[in-house]
């Protein structure tokens, strides 16, 4: 068995903005999908909101919102509202509250015009902004988002940290955990830093930190990584 | 209760809304069974009574034998594969991860996925049999309504218990799973749904014996073709209980152990 992971312990704080970050196949979508239940640990376990994700994983996911970077992680033969209204039941959600909350949902992340259309043909940005809808259907209090600019443009790209940062995250009390490539994304998103390589933690420290010490995010990665700057 | 109501509504209301874009798979699955009832009647027209036991003592003809054969095995190996192809199909599209990162556990999402697919095989399953009716002359004046919804809840929990069954050897496997095989083509052939199984060979026979589609569509023969009452198929029933509790608590253990090792291994949504 390949073992992604090992000997990883961290404690996030409500309302800590994480950007996990670390090169590719560094463990860091294992690490997300290991708080957001979608794998257990081999060994150990993690603790959400007060509830194991092995043990009482329904409880555990109660409290989180997972974005998916999968553009295939919808019904393409729906409509953006129908997707919506199948995770929402999924998520125990009905009625004229799943309804309002949609509608809510669809102007946040202004999908006005496209929700009543086949999510087949939405473009790239399109689809992720409906993950991020999907997302937060149930207002976790946690909300992970597993590379959420990585199959976009550079305008989209900043059109959803733009839309993460200004009309989501105005909530302080929310706990958000992203993994991303973007040093930018990283700064402006978030102000906790967590680098991974080879599935161990090699540095885990808050933004101001970095800002006291006057170093930048790139020098902090490399240092963490061991890597020599250019 | 209600979230399970709503949610089961919700997957039907899904797969309608997908599969309405598919008009004609509907209607082609219709005359495909419909081809089959036509052979099936000209068959009849060859064979008399006389060649099985089976058919001499029982009084009716080898259409409406093989009619019920055909439609319900038919609707059995549509229950039998559907758990399987409905959770590689969510993993093949990509929906899989999305639907376990909900609030909804993976054994809801595996039966619920299966609700709109168990619906539409039983219209299917109706037109099959009101065309035998109607259109070649089937008899069913001494159809037990009662006795008949009995014996079909209790076959279709035991296909659905070998279903779920064959969706855990395809989480646990990620290939093709054999029970699929077994039970779903040659458990049909076996099981009597073409002709009796005093027909066979013996060592056929002995396989029949321990195969539940033979006990299903005998049950169902009776209830359908003879007019059997609750009572007068006791002991069929309490072989298809038993059938079911054996089997139904096995394959959800054997389900929710193949799930967990897929989520301890990360391997829920390969394929």
């Amino acid at each position: 068995m390949f073992t992604a992971l090992s000997n990883v312990t961290i404690e996030i704080q409500e309302g800590d903005r994480i950007a996990v970050m670390g090169p590719n196949g560094a463990g860091k979508t294992t690490l997300l999908k290991l708080i957001g239940g979608l794998i257990l640990p081999a060994k150990g376990d993690i603790v959400v909101n007060g509830f194991s994700t092995a043990h009482h994983s329904a409880d555990a996911r109660k409290s989180v919102g997972f974005v998916l970077n999968e553009e295939r992680s919808f019904f393409w033969r729906l409509t953006g509202t129908q997707n919506l209204e199948f995770f929402g039941a999924l998520d125990n959600l009905g009625g004229a509250d799943l309804r309002n909350r949609i509608q809510e949902l669809i102007s946040l992340v202004g999908l006005e015009e496209a929700a009543g259309r086949v999510v087949e043909g939405y473009s790239s940005g399109m689809k992720q902004r409906l993950a991020l809808a999907r997302g937060l259907i149930t207002e976790p209090r946690v909300l992970i988002l597993d590379e959420p600019t990585r199959a976009l443009d550079p305008i989209a790209a900043d059109e959803m940290i733009d839309l993460i940062l200004s009309r989501i995250y105005s909530d302080s009390r929310k706990t958000l955990l992203i993994a991303t490539h973007r040093m930018d994304e990283a700064l402006k998103l978030c102000n906790k830093v967590l680098v991974i390589d080879k599935g161990r933690i090699q540095a885990f420290d808050s933004i101001s930190d970095l800002k006291r010490d006057q170093i930048t995010l790139s020098q902090y990665y490399r240092r963490a990584l061991a890597v020599e700057a250019v | 209760m209600m979230p399970l109501l709503r949610k089961a509504g919700a997957f039907v209301v899904r797969d309608f809304r997908i599969e309405s874009g598919y008009k004609t798979a509907f209607l082609i699955r219709i005359v495909d069974s419909m081809m089959l009832l036509v052979l099936f009647y000209f068959l009849s027209q060859l064979i008399t009574p006389h060649n099985s036991s089976a058919l001499r003592g029982h009084g009716y003809s080898y259409f409406s034998f093989a009619l019920i054969g055909l439609a319900f095995a038919r609707y059995f190996d549509l229950t039998l594969r559907m758990f399987s192809e409905s959770i590689r199909l969510a993993q093949v599209t990509g929906c899989f991860e999305a639907m376990m990162s909900s609030q909804t556990g993976c054994i809801t999402v595996a039966l619920m996925s299966s609700l709109y697919g168990l619906i539409s095989g039983g219209v299917q399953l109706l037109v099959i049999l009101a065309a035998g009716v109607v259109g070649f002359g089937m008899d069913l004046t001494h159809l037990n309504f009662l006795a008949t919804a009995v014996v079909l809840v209790l076959s279709l929990t035991i296909f659905v218990a070998f279903g779920v069954l064959s969706a855990a050897a395809v989480v646990w496997l990620r290939k093709g799973d054999p029970i699929t095989w077994i039970l779903g083509g040659f458990g049909t052939i076996v099981g009597g749904a073409y002709f009796p199984t005093d027909m066979m060979p013996p060592w056929m026979q002995k396989v029949a014996m321990v195969n539940p589609i033979t006990y299903c569509l005998d049950a169902l023969r009776m209830t359908m073709l003879q007019g059997y009452s609750v009572v007068t198929i006791a002991k069929p029933l309490v072989t298809l209980l038993g059938i079911v509790a054996i089997f139904l608590p096995i394959s959800l253990g054997l389900f929710t152990a193949a799930v967990r090792k897929g989520r301890r291994e990360g391997t829920l949504t390969q394929y």
